[in-house]
């Protein structure tokens, strides 16, 4: 069994190396990343089934918690871990073919050290320690925003920048007050206090990690930069900023309300949240011509999804969620590689321009119309099983509120079908004035990530099975806090 | 109506923030971790900067993290300031009167050495690896204004922050492997208040100063590279 701190050490330790693996050949560091996931993704997915028995706790330097930092590699966090290393390892593998070749190095060790940050926050049992690699990742993210170098990814790196920095702030602020009233940073420690005060004296608290962890995980109204910096950072970044960051955040959000605050009578409050932000990200996507921001969009509105959908606060709406996340971790990945790729070939990223891609790309634009298909939810695909349990565990939770809700849920799923059709519709019977373009020779490295995901995503999509028993112990991991507590602080 | 519903929220937040801070027993005894650390700090870490004992040993975990966050920004601030700059030119640049010349070069070394001190007394007096690198870094600041035209070697430095940051996790996994806990403080902790004592602290501490230190001076580098630019 490996220990699981080194899901984040092998990461950062290879980051740092690359200054030095630079001096003997500038072409292996393009290989490292890619390298440090795979580790990460065959030892994660060989500690699951330890996990599933019992959580794997990790005291860093031999100090029993609340003293010093530990980590708690349970259902959820193994979930987390696997996605970012089976991402950021299909990732990699894509940025073989390099997207710029000015500061390669640089762009290397920002990637490596993004996805640390996530998988370091999604491990942690310590606030603070949360908060830390939570900078980590958003730090890295800013810089990769701006690699490209143009007007525009500048641009929309520094207004995520300021909200990010404004949304980070706000969480410290958060942790000192609850520092100050309970003397402890574990986060089992702090829940096992927190109903023994007044609920007026941490309702502060609560609001201020809500809004700075809602900025990162896209809660509307906090979404604003998300847009401009999804669709201009380089295509790898973006599938790694839609399909890993986000979620992240989200991951934090649930920690604090779930485990930290064990609240249970705001979920009205986030069932509304969530439908909000599904309606306005599913409108706003509608409107787009640019292929990216349409992806963006589509990215908010799933993300409202899964506030809805953990917000019924039941087993099933959970793991309902947990699916539907990993299932638009996967999709979403996959369509910004396949659009990225296309964009490549067509030099444009308005979708008009995609005219015909379905003889020119024949594989990445069916490839496309799998994960697009998949996101609305089509069957045999893996977007159906998610929303197919969100849907049941909606209509099982029976109240008034949830099932107007939900109407406006199959609004905007009806929507979604809609732009997502338009593409896939341009992509093949786009008439017949079709732009004369040269089949060029496909670049390995770019297509095996591609079909991976296409591949994981119809074997997930027709055997759910394969996953559901995780997802059942990440759900019961999220609403068993006091036994959470108690494998911790006994 | 704007303004209103402004101060209102305002009102809300001001409540509430007051009500979490008056719940907060300042410079009482009593408190969960601070009491612990005070009492057994010493004896379980051999540090006698009880500040140095939580930063390095109970949270060494966070520093690892802290440092890796500074790398990220030194690294994050070389790739986009690297796609502003265009050409390189060589400004005409004034020299610096003979006083800030002389001054420079004597105090350069003093600089140096204080930096140096901060950081491997880190586990016995106030100061430490953060600190003493920044000290450090400052000393090349002082270069960088007194003797124009000087720079320090990017390799070099680079070279520097990565060995910094390996040591770092070095020293973590063989706790790991010895103690079966990561940063597990697996050298003998020695007696308190002497220089060789509290086993690894004093060697992370200087794993952090050499990057804290050659991360800052690089920083400096960058900005000072751009900024002659602008001026053009």
């Amino acid at each position: 069994m490996v220990n699981p701190v080194l899901f984040i050490v092998v990461p950062l330790g290879l980051a740092f190396a690359i200054p030095l693996l630079k001096y003997i050949s500038k072409k292996i560091i393009r290989f490292v990343p890619a390298l440090a996931f795979l580790f990460n993704l065959v030892f994660a997915l060989r500690l699951i089934p330890v996990v599933m028995d019992h959580p794997v706790h990790v005291h860093i330097g031999g100090f029993i918690p609340p003293m010093g930092i530990n980590l708690v590699a349970g259902p959820v966090g193994m979930l987390f871990v696997v996605l970012i290393a089976l991402v950021g390892f299909l990732v990699s593998v894509y940025a073989f073919h390099p997207v710029k070749e000015k500061y390669e190095d640089r762009y290397h060790i920002l990637y490596m050290l993004q996805l640390t940050g996530a998988t370091g926050v999604v491990l942690t049992g310590d606030i603070f320690n949360l908060f830390v690699f939570f900078e980590i990742l958003c730090l890295a993210s800013y810089s990769l925003v701006a690699y490209l170098g143009n007007r525009a990814g500048i641009e929309s790196a520094v207004k995520y920048l300021i909200q990010g920095s404004l949304g980070s702030g706000l969480i410290l602020i958060g942790i000192g007050l609850l520092y100050g009233q309970f003397g402890t940073l574990n986060m089992a420690d702090i829940a096992g206090r927190i109903h023994s005060v007044q609920p007026v004296s941490v309702y502060v608290p609560l609001v201020l990690f809500i809004t700075g962890f809602g900025v990162e995980a896209a809660l509307f109204p906090l979404n604003a930069w998300l847009p401009d910096a999804h669709s201009s950072a380089p295509t790898t970044i973006s599938a790694v900023l839609s399909g890993i960051a986000i979620e992240v955040g989200l991951y934090a959000v649930l920690r604090v309300v779930f485990t930290l605050f064990g609240i249970s009578n705001m979920m009205g409050f986030f069932l509304v949240l969530g439908v909000l932000t599904l309606l306005i990200g599913e409108l706003c996507a509608f409107s787009q011509d640019n292929i990216k921001r349409m992806l963006a969009f589509s990215s908010i509105g799933q993300i409202g999804l899964l506030v809805f959908a953990f917000s019924l606060a039941s087993t099933q709406g959970i793991t309902g969620g947990f699916f539907q996340l990993a299932s638009h971790t996967l999709g979403k990945a996959l369509l910004f590689l396949a659009a990225g790729y296309m964009i490549t070939r067509t030099g444009s990223m308005e979708i008009a321009s995609f005219k015909g891609m379905g003889k020119t790309m024949p594989f990445t634009s069916l490839a496309f119309t799998i994960g697009a298909f998949s996101m609305v939810g089509l069957p045999p695909f893996m977007g159906f099983p998610g929303k197919f349990m969100i849907l049941k565990a909606a209509l099982h939770d029976g109240q008034m509120l949830t099932l107007i809700l939900l109407g406006f849920i199959l609004i905007a799923t009806v929507i979604e079908g809609a732009y997502f059709f338009r593409v896939v519709q341009v992509l093949y019977f786009a008439g017949d004035d079709l732009p004369d373009r040269e089949r060029a020779p496909a670049a390995f490295s770019r297509l095996v990530p591609i079909f991976l995901f296409t591949g994981l995503i119809i074997v997930l999509g027709i055997y759910p099975s394969l996953i559901t028993d995780l997802l059942d112990a990440s759900a019961l991991e999220l609403l068993d806090r006091p036994g959470f507590i108690k494998s911790i602080i006994p | 109506m704007r303004k209103l519903i402004s101060i209102i929220l305002l009102g809300i937040v001001a409540t509430g923030l007051f009500m979490s801070i008056s719940q907060i027993p300042f410079g009482e005894p009593g408190e969960r971790m601070g009491d612990h650390f005070i009492r057994e700090g010493v004896k379980e870490t051999g540090a006698t900067n009880i500040v140095t004992a939580v930063v390095v040993s109970y949270r060494g975990f966070d520093t690892l993290g802290e440092v890796t966050v500074l790398f990220t920004a030194a690294m994050g601030l070389g790739a986009v300031i690297g796609l502003v700059r265009r050409k390189k030119t060589h400004p005409v640049i004034e020299p610096a009167s003979l006083i800030v010349y002389t001054g420079c070069r004597f105090l350069f070394p003093v600089i140096l050495l204080v930096g140096t001190y901060i950081v491997i007394h880190g586990h016995l007096t106030p100061g430490g690896g953060f600190q003493g690198g920044a000290v450090v870094a400052s000393a090349f600041l002082l270069m960088y204004l007194g003797c124009r035209g000087k720079r320090i070697r990017e390799n070099l430095s680079r070279g520097l922050e990565s060995l910094g940051g390996l040591l770092f996790i070095l020293l973590g996994v063989t706790g790991l492997l010895i103690g079966g806990d990561f940063l597990f403080n697996f050298l003998p902790l020695g007696e308190a208040g002497t220089l060789i004592s509290a086993g690894i602290i004093p060697l992370i501490y200087l794993a952090v100063g050499l990057k804290v230190g050659s991360e800052l001076a690089g920083i400096i580098d960058h900005l000072i590279e751009n900024t002659d630019e602008l001026s053009e």
